[in-house]
């Protein structure tokens, strides 16, 4: 481009435009900043207010102890974790560590992007963990994540309102827990027996509750276990508590969180989710007179729990892997897994810190540990999130009314099928 | 250079941000739908327009296509029914004409995420302040379960779509009207054309390239729209509010199949095209006439 | 009853309805705002107690403050850079016939028409290619090639309404182009400036999917990523906090609009240079 050529009068104009294109490509230049060498990003889903923070803090302390590394926290919102680690590992921008649902985590090691951490794990360091915990991450022999993060499931129940119904004791078994709902009803005061989810996240595994009590399996020698009679039998025995009125109505606009506050201000009386609510109980409704209880039984006794866990990670392309385990060995010491349970509300997974007087002297965790023998994990099987909107869109039609329920369940095992194969 | 190459170096730094951010992600689009993929995008096998087929053998998809063009129609035609009469009165003068012009702009000071988040906070069925306020004023009884269903879930999400598409709408116009010239309607006044006819034949015709404008761009920003139905209903229960763009972030980022999501987008991008250059094409030779 | 009242009161009259339904979702804001902990929960419309300590609590423990410094230079940055790419655009396609016009202009409609969110994910690899990752410089220039479509769309428009002899007088009494430029055409173009910067502004005030996919850092952070992270996927959601972030992130652009808005009179241009 040759200025002399430009016409006079349109001459500012042109300097106006060349200026921009200076300034855009200056500014490229100038803030194209790279990480350092010696630098290990982390990747943080957030489960609290207090995640970012202790993460920091947990970096800082390193570093202060390991002087030549820099740990860099990077805090994700849980429901753009998915979205942000495809499009950073799909560019090759991933961090070096990542949280990730252990749910996940197969589909991650097919695609090769995850590395064991058998190498560094010595005796010694795997004997910290409860082994329950630690097994999910567990892949053809291999440690491929370590359990950030875990809890299960139990009944939160509202002693008041049972109470008031002349009910002492919470339900042992399905059948008694439609009778106390029923006496629970019978009070005319617009508070509802069973809190039932019946959107978004876990939807699918509130269904499950009821499909373990009464024998049966997500997924059974690689086949679906929706179109099992005891699957056929859960969605009959959830069917009867809506159209019988003793859930909240519209279940299929309450997600977790929704049914959780629903609890907490005593508009239904039982609500089964993780430890974390005990925690929110104590600030945001202290008066709340709850206890805590297994999940009712089925029929022939059969009972299950969700046990879930997320797993810190190591990237395969991480550059900095020696710094990387440093850290994780770090996070993985029984002083900062006790810290960081207690601000987030989660089960011990360090068998150290379980005997920290904080968790076993803790009545609700009690319940909450005594129920890990009898819980399930996400099995093993590729496409979990596709499985479980297959599911849950299934479970959502028959709370609707929507479908029959064989039928509906049929079609969804059959499509699940698709996916198992 | 001659004259002739001023227009194209006034455009030019203009042509090349916006080529920047569209063509290249286009290619990488085009790619990812006609090969076989992993979830993180990696490209395996070529196997040319096989997303495409298996997205016309879904039912989902199809449902949730023809979700989408009602979706928007629905929104586009509403915002433009609410706006134009609103335009016309903030560009009189009235007593407090200010603070109405800025309450009218206001659903578009919070970003369209947290609106919908306070929206299905609001509309929730036992705790939310929607049914409490018609409660206390006697207007229902008992709780309405907003979300629990497509039937009054997506009416809902549509008006949503309108309140935050009025402001966008109303400012369009408002900086359309500032170019009538008065003296145009104290002419009209003499001459003795009524309130109407001035409507007609002054308002109308110099207000409708930004009709033009607001129509468009309002159609490509509400297809596309994702935060009102993800943050409400998810495109639940049971895909029943289900769009093209929420269907496509579950399949993108939920069951990790790319491929078919870039697919998806393609697809979108063409009904946009097609229903612009129609559009356009109207336009234009109704003005040339 | 004088004229302009009688009019003023038909016309509020008239936008009640809107204004009720615009207003309703602040009100749930509002008032959540300063609700208590334990009574957030609660549909009630008159809290037992007002909570202004919610906000201050708000401000130290969300980081909002500097995520509120660094969208105000995004947004701020992204507006003005805009309109100056915009305006020769504009011009161009107002004043000048040429080979490609046309297309150009469909070109500008078309990039708007990719969703978002499948475009971020060729966005990133493009600037992550480039090492280019974190920056706010990065943003403003993806913010300001967003919206150039519209905005030059927008000042074509309006421009083309600006009688050529105006133009064409000053040109007569020797000025140059350019000096005419400024000091005949922009001036009667500022009601179509004035849109468009509030568009482009409130654009990137609220863009949050590219924002989070460019931005790693906490110190980077702009305010959509702040106030959302109060309540995606979290197990809890202190809705107080939330409802006062959102309260606060929303005050700067109703400040704009407010001193902005008075520019939109009608009669303004040609009334000015006679």
């Amino acid at each position: 481009m040759e200025t002399a050529a430009y016409n006079k009068g349109n001459k500012p104009l042109m300097t106006i435009s060349r200026k921009l294109g200076l300034v855009a490509g200056l500014s490229l230049l100038a803030f194209s900043g790279g990480a350092f060498a010696d630098t290990v990003r982390v990747t943080i889903a957030e489960y609290s207010k207090g995640t970012g923070p202790y993460f920091e803090e947990a970096a800082k302390a390193f570093e202060a102890a390991n002087p030549d590394t820099k740990i860099q926290i990077e805090v994700v919102p849980w429901d753009s974790l998915q979205q942000k680690l495809t499009t950073d590992i799909s560019a090759g921008a991933n961090a070096d560590l990542s949280i990730i649902g252990t749910r996940w985590l197969l589909d991650y090691v097919k695609e090769g992007i995850i590395a064991p951490l058998d190498e560094n794990i010595t005796p010694d360091f795997k004997a910290r963990f409860i082994d329950t915990f630690l097994t999910p991450s567990v892949m053809d022999g291999k440690v491929y994540g370590l359990p950030i993060a875990a809890s299960a499931r139990a009944m939160y129940y509202n002693k008041d309102i049972f109470a008031k119904a002349g009910i002492d004791t919470p339900p042992a078994t399905w059948a008694d827990f439609k009778t106390s709902a029923e006496k629970i009803k019978a009070l005319g005061t617009e508070t509802y027996g069973f809190g039932l989810q019946g959107k978004e996240i876990e939807t699918d595994v509130y269904f499950y509750y009821g499909l373990w009590a009464n024998g049966g399996e997500i997924v059974k020698d690689g086949k679906s276990g929706l179109d099992s009679k005891a699957a056929i039998d859960t969605a009959k025995l959830y069917k009867s508590f809506i159209d019988g009125g003793l859930t909240q109505p519209g279940v299929t606009s309450y997600s977790r969180e929704d049914v959780q506050n629903l609890f907490k201000q005593g508009k239904v009386a039982t609500v089964i989710t993780a430890p974390f609510l005990s925690g929110q109980i104590k600030t945001e409704a202290p008066n709340l007179n709850y206890g805590v209880a297994p999940i009712p039984a089925g029929p022939d006794g059969g009972k299950g729990t969700y046990g879930v866990t997320d797993s810190i990670v190591l990237f395969e392309n991480s550059k900095n892997k020696e710094a990387a385990w440093k850290f994780l060995d770090f996070l993985f010491t029984t002083e900062q897994r006790t810290k960081f349970d207690k601000i987030e509300g989660f089960l011990p997974v360090n068998a150290e810190e379980a005997k920290d007087p904080y968790f076993a002297d803790n009545a609700d965790l009690k319940v909450f540990t005594s129920l890990l023998p009898d819980a399930r994990f996400a099995p093993v099987i590729p496409g979990w999130e596709d499985i479980a909107q297959t599911t849950s869109g299934a479970i959502q039609k028959i709370y609707l009314g929507q479908g029959e329920i064989e039928s509906t369940l049929k079609e969804a095992a059959a499509k699940i099928n698709e996916t198992l194969k | 250079m001659q004259r002739a190459s001023v227009p194209y170096f006034l455009i030019l730094p203009s042509f090349l941000l916006t080529a920047a951010i569209i063509l290249w992600p286009l290619k990488e689009i085009v790619s990812l739908s006609l090969h076989d993929v992993n979830r993180f995008g990696m490209l395996k096998d070529f196997i040319g327009l096989e997303h495409y087929r298996s997205l016309f053998a879904n039912p989902d998809f199809i449902a949730a296509t023809w979700r989408t063009l009602f979706w928007t129609a629905a929104v586009v035609i509403g915002t433009l029914i609410v706006s134009v009469p609103i335009a016309l009165i903030l560009n009189e003068d009235f007593y407090g004409r200010g603070i109405a012009r800025i309450l009218i702009m206001l659903p578009w000071a919070i970003s369209l995420t947290m609106t919908a988040i306070v929206w299905r906070w609001a509309l929730n069925g036992e705790s939310g302040m929607l049914n409490s306020a018609l409660r206390d004023l006697g207007i229902i009884d008992t709780n309405i379960q907003w979300l629990a269903e497509a039937s009054t879930a997506f009416p809902m999400q549509i008006l949503i779509g309108i309140l935050v598409s009025v402001p966008f709408t109303v400012t369009i116009f408002l900086g359309g009207l500032s170019s009538v010239p008065e003296d145009l309607y104290e002419a009209a006044a003499t001459e003795g054309a009524g309130r109407w006819d001035q409507f007609r034949l002054i308002t109308l015709p110099l207000l409708k390239p930004f009709i033009n404008i607001a129509f468009v761009l309002n159609t490509i920003y509400v297809f596309n729209s994702f935060p009102i139905i993800w943050a409400t209903t998810q495109g639940g229960p049971a895909n029943s509010t289900d769009i093209l763009v929420t269907y496509l972030y579950k399949t993108a980022f939920r069951m990790g199949r790319l491929g078919e999501a870039a697919a998806v987008s393609l697809i979108m991008f063409a009904i946009l095209i097609v229903f612009t250059i129609l559009y356009v094409r109207l336009a234009m030779r109704e003005e040339k006439q | 009853m004088s004229k302009k009242l009688k009019r003023s009161l038909l016309f509020w009259l008239f936008l009640s309805p809107i204004v009720v339904v615009i207003l309703f979702p602040y009100a749930v804001m509002a008032i959540s705002s300063l609700k208590s902990a334990t009574e957030v929960l609660n549909p009630t419309w008159w809290p037992e107690e007002l909570h202004w300590q919610n906000f201050p609590e708000m401000w130290r423990t969300s980081g909002i403050a500097p995520a509120l410094v660094n969208s105000l230079y995004v947004s701020g940055m992204s507006t003005a850079l805009t309109i100056l790419v915009s305006i020769p655009a504009a011009y161009a396609l107002s004043r000048y016939q040429f080979a490609g016009r046309n297309a150009f202009r469909q070109f500008l409609l078309i990039s708007q028409m990719l969703s978002p969110i499948v475009l971020v994910i060729g966005l990133f690899r493009l600037v992550a290619g480039a090492g280019m990752i974190d920056s706010l410089n990065v943003l403003v220039i993806i913010y300001t090639a967003f919206n150039i479509a519209f905005c030059v769309w927008m000042l074509q428009s309006y421009f083309s309404t600006i009688p050529r002899d105006l133009e064409e007088a000053a040109w007569m009494e020797g000025a140059s182009r350019t000096r005419t430029l400024f000091t005949v055409f922009l001036p009667l173009a500022v009601p179509a400036m004035v849109v468009t910067a509030i568009f482009t502004f409130i654009n990137a005030w609220n863009e949050f999917v590219i924002a989070l996919t460019m931005l790693r850092t906490e110190g980077s952070y702009t305010l959509p990523i702040r106030v959302f992270s109060l309540v995606a996927g979290r197990y809890t959601v202190d809705w107080h906090y939330v409802m006062a972030a959102a309260f606060v992130a929303s005050v700067p652009v109703a400040i704009l609009f407010a001193w902005l808005q008075r520019y939109l009179v009608r009669g303004l241009s040609i009334g000015a240079v006679k």
